[in-house]
């Protein structure tokens, strides 16, 4: 008993440990950070004293403290999974968004075409001067 | 008409799509086609035929090719009507061009190709009713109405060309202009078109049971674009 209660916090420290030192870490908000602590907290104390989860599962009208735990990680599981699939697709899209970048500025150059603003009708004088002005613009935007 | 283009989403079509630029160049010379990481030589026979090539360094999907081909066409001159085709060969040249057509005279933004007004030649019994529900949900999921929900062949003004864009990689791309067409309010009409379904378009089609992926991703779409 000691032995395993020994390895789970050692493992629950070392992963704390890892993804708080991690070098992406100063990304993550302050929020998602205590809330982590917390739950590293509450898994150490299960681990400490079993008897104390089981009380807790009572009280929600839970029979065993296992059961409980094993309630909560499903959603947590749930949670996670539905997290991991939006940030999949969020960073899927970046990444189509970079590759048509690359793709459609190549075939712009392979055909020598302007691709300083590709929605310009290249022969609408109007639009030439509106954009030299929004350039003009621009650039006073930087100096200042 | 020099004032069309038509963007073709092109992966492994190596052997047919030179056939369907040279159809293309009898009506406008400004083929698109966007090569969307194919294996095969279609890159070189995309050149070889006259058409555009605009080369995605990575496979992206349909949805994606078809995005990056509008926005390539936006850039060359005097474009003012665009064309979605199909690179397997199972559209028409000449339904595109009534499409055109109908565009400037109904004074519309979009026009959308339909398989259930039209003629389909070739499509299996189940296919047919696995397309007629993928409608079914599509009505009911997007708010318009339209017989025919997965047709690739389009015709749309450059107002849409500047507003519409397609975020779906895949095939579920044609769900979502669907519902990009109720979102921005286009102009939009139905017509028949025939769709000429081979053994090379059926064996490039996608399989039926994407149906799945294509109903699971737009509930998804409506659940986490708010």
């Amino acid at each position: 008993m000691i032995v395993v209660q020994f390895l789970l916090i050692a493992a629950f420290v070392f992963l704390f440990f890892v993804a708080i030192r991690s070098r992406t870490a100063h990304g993550v908000s302050a929020s998602k950070k205590l809330f982590f602590m917390a739950f590293i907290a509450v898994l150490v104390v299960a681990v400490l004293a079993p008897n104390l989860v089981t009380e807790v599962a009572n009280l929600v009208g839970v029979g065993r403290g296992t059961d409980l735990v094993l309630y909560l990680l499903a959603v947590a599981f749930g949670f996670y999974v539905v997290n991991d699939y939006l940030r999949g697709q969020d960073s899927r899209q970046q990444l189509h968004r970079l590759a048509r970048r690359i793709a459609v500025l190549e075939a712009l150059e392979r055909y020598r075409l302007d691709h300083r603003d590709e929605t310009r009708p290249a022969t609408d004088p109007q639009a030439e001067q509106s954009q030299q002005a929004q350039q003009a613009q621009r650039a006073d935007d930087r100096d200042a | 008409m020099n004032d069309v283009a038509f963007v073709v989403p092109v992966y492994n079509e190596a052997s047919v799509i030179a056939d369907v630029i040279a159809d293309i160049h009898t009506v406008t010379p400004h083929v698109v086609c966007v090569n969307d990481g194919s294996r095969d030589g279609s890159a070189q026979a995309i050149v070889q035929a006259g058409g555009y090539l605009v080369d995605h360094p990575i496979n992206m999907g349909q949805g994606a090719a078809l995005q990056t081909g509008i926005e390539f066409a936006r850039a060359l001159p005097q474009i003012q009507r665009f064309v979605t085709f199909d690179a397997d060969g199972q559209h028409l040249v000449a339904d595109a061009v009534r499409m055109l057509d109908l565009l400037e005279e109904g004074d519309l933004d979009i026009v959308l190709g339909s398989r259930f007004l039209g003629e389909t030649v070739g499509a299996s019994g189940a296919k047919k009713v696995l397309l007629k529900a993928a409608v079914k949900f599509s009505n009911v999921t997007s708010g318009i109405r339209l017989t025919d929900a997965h047709n690739g062949l389009r015709a749309f003004n450059r107002h849409v060309a500047e507003t519409m864009e397609i975020t779906a990689p895949d095939m579920t791309h044609a769900s979502e202009i669907i519902e990009l067409i109720a979102a921005n309010s286009y102009r939009y009409r139905e017509v028949p078109v025939t769709i000429h379904y081979t053994d090379y378009s059926t064996s490039k089609g996608q399989a039926s049971v994407n149906a799945i992926n294509i109903a699971v991703d737009t509930l998804l779409r409506r659940v986490t674009r708010q």
